[in-house]
């Protein structure tokens, strides 16, 4: 059985393509439960919490942003979330020590993979990676920020069934993504309304609302009518449909964004990514199949 | 009298009405918060910048214009009748929130469980979308708004451009539960008039909520409405004087964020 295990499952880009993948593998015949202590996940996909997780002989195990110091972590999955916000410093110390004088083994009953999503992942100092069969990343050009001698694969996320769409609304930006400084919103926005755009729609997790009070808020009354919160919308096809171009001033490689404005036929105004993570679907499932040695 | 509820929780219940409107399920949401406990106790209330008046009881006002309110046992019986109607009435997918035994103590809640005579099973908490609810419903519920085409009754100082899912608004002043009354009926007119039907109503507009709420569902059961009380203030240029508030959107210290009410 895959497992997928995350240490959040709020409704942002991550927690998008784990559902994605989770879905994808049980319509591929395979079976996939995908385990968050959020609630929005559990009607998206085949879902638990991590209450009803439990590891057996022969799982693929894929975990996500979960600070495991060791296996037997797994068994109380509920405790390590919680107890990863606590104490943070006296952990990465012992991590990092215990990781060189006693180095953790996998384990032998199933395949552990870490699956890492954030651009840079050197930060997450408490991840004993010798617990892990494999890594496994979005992009190559994550592995530049990542050290770490495991072995690793790269597959970028499933992508949604976009069409273009008939008929698009005239300068109607979005701004596609969490709300937070490092996703430059305020930029975003900025750009958009220099760029002559009349209303500017934001689509995305609210991540920082202070950032959003201190820096958005005075733009939408130096702005008055222009500017719209949406928040993260699931029906990605409504939410093209409903733009005319899309802005990103900031690097994200892991982003779809590019790839599903190209297949919505909006226009994208930011940084595009290589052309070697443009696969399709089928391509993204041989790489799990072949990875997670499924049958 | 004492009643037991089953596998009741705050969140849970959250998610009961998030789930209703993914499903496009009509329901009301109604909340009898302190200030509508008292009106029901019939005790005089006043509301202002000067002061803070319950019954007998008088401290220093900290309300700004738009949350100014009076009521008069005497005089305004009549209003006071139609949030006793409102509070008892009862209807499949009527959820009437009371305040909880955590926020206005034992005694309190038990005496609206006894006013309203018959125990309902769509009891809920007035703080539903609160306290440690709120960040579930910036993040869970307000998206949801965007798939109805939503009409917001709220204080006519409110900015609502910041809106994407705006199909129409009716406006209220000070102390609207007596001063707008007559907008229940224009609404319920509005209604008729345009065959509205499967729209998203919700509500900001303190005590004339509860009242209006309760008539136009009774009125429109193929409609849904939420009374969102303050929790789109931010967005709306409207102040941020509530404790949970504050915390969630200028980070100030307080227990709200991690208040899960109890029943």
């Amino acid at each position: 059985m895959i497992k997928i295990v995350s240490g959040h499952s709020y409704p942002d880009g991550s927690t998008v393509a784990l559902v994605n993948l989770c879905n994808q593998l049980n319509s591929r015949g395979h079976n996939c439960v995908f385990y968050g202590p959020d609630s929005w996940h559990l009607d998206k996909c085949k879902s638990g919490t991590p209450h009803e997780f439990r590891t057996e002989d022969g799982d693929a195990i894929l975990l996500h942003g979960i600070e495991l110091l060791t296996i037997a972590g797994l068994q109380s999955l509920e405790l390590t979330i919680s107890e990863a916000a606590k104490n943070q410093i006296w952990r990465n110390m012992w991590s990092a020590v215990s990781e060189i004088l006693f180095p953790a083994s996998t384990s032998k009953k199933f395949m552990l993979v870490l699956s890492c999503r954030e651009a840079d992942s050197s930060h997450k100092a408490a991840l004993r990676y010798s617990l892990f069969n494999k890594i496994h990343f979005v992009s190559g050009m994550q592995i530049n920020f990542n050290r770490v001698k495991r072995q690793r694969f790269i597959c970028p996320d499933f992508l949604n069934a976009l069409v273009p769409s008939d008929n698009k609304p005239e300068k109607a930006a979005g701004i596609i993504g969490s709300i937070s400084k490092a996703n430059a919103t305020k930029e975003n926005i900025e750009m958009a309304l220099e760029a002559g755009m009349e209303t500017v729609i934001l689509y995305g997790f609210l991540a920082d609302p202070i950032y959003f009070y201190q820096n958005i808020v005075p733009l939408t009354k130096s702005h008055p009518g222009k500017i719209k919160f949406a928040g993260f919308n699931d029906d990605q096809q409504k939410m093209y449909d409903s733009v005319s171009d899309v802005y990103a001033s900031v690097n994200r490689p892991l982003s779809k964004v590019p790839r599903e404005c190209a297949l919505t036929n909006t226009r994208y105004h930011g940084v595009e990514i290589g052309q070697d993570e443009f696969l399709t679907n089928d391509q993204i499932y041989r790489i799990w199949k072949n990875e997670l040695g499924l049958g | 009298m004492m009643h037991q509820v089953a596998e009741k929780t705050f969140v849970g219940d959250f998610y009961k009405l998030c789930n209703m409107l993914k499903a496009r399920e009509p329901f009301a949401f109604n909340r009898f918060s302190d200030g509508e406990l008292y009106i029901l106790q019939n005790k005089e209330l006043i509301l202002d910048t000067q002061q803070v008046k319950v019954g007998a009881k008088v401290t220093d006002g900290i309300y700004k214009a738009e949350d100014h309110k009076r009521f008069h046992p005497d005089e305004h019986s009549f209003y006071r009748d139609r949030l006793v109607d409102a509070f008892r009435y009862q209807a499949k997918n009527y959820f009437n929130g009371l305040s909880c035994r955590c926020c206005v103590g034992e005694e309190n809640f038990q005496w609206q469980l006894d006013f309203h005579g018959n125990y309902d099973e769509n009891y809920t908490w007035a703080n539903l979308l609160v306290n440690g609810n709120y960040p579930r419903f910036i993040h869970e519920m307000y998206p949801l708004f965007n798939n109805y085409k939503t009409i917001f009754v709220c204080n006519e100082k409110a900015d609502l451009s910041t809106l994407p899912f705006l199909a129409k608004d009716f406006r209220v002043g000070y102390n609207a539960m007596v001063n707008d009354y007559g907008l229940i009926e224009t609404m319920k007119n509005w209604i008729d008039e345009n065959d509205i039907e499967g729209h998203l109503f919700l509500f900001s507009a303190s005590s004339f909520s509860k009242m209006a709420i309760h008539q136009l569902y009774e009125h429109s059961p193929e409609n849904t409405y939420i009374d969102v009380g303050t929790t789109l203030n931010p967005f709306m240029d409207m102040s941020l004087d509530r404790t949970y508030l504050k915390s969630f959107w200028l980070g100030a210290k307080g227990k709200d964020l991690g208040k899960i009410c109890i029943w």
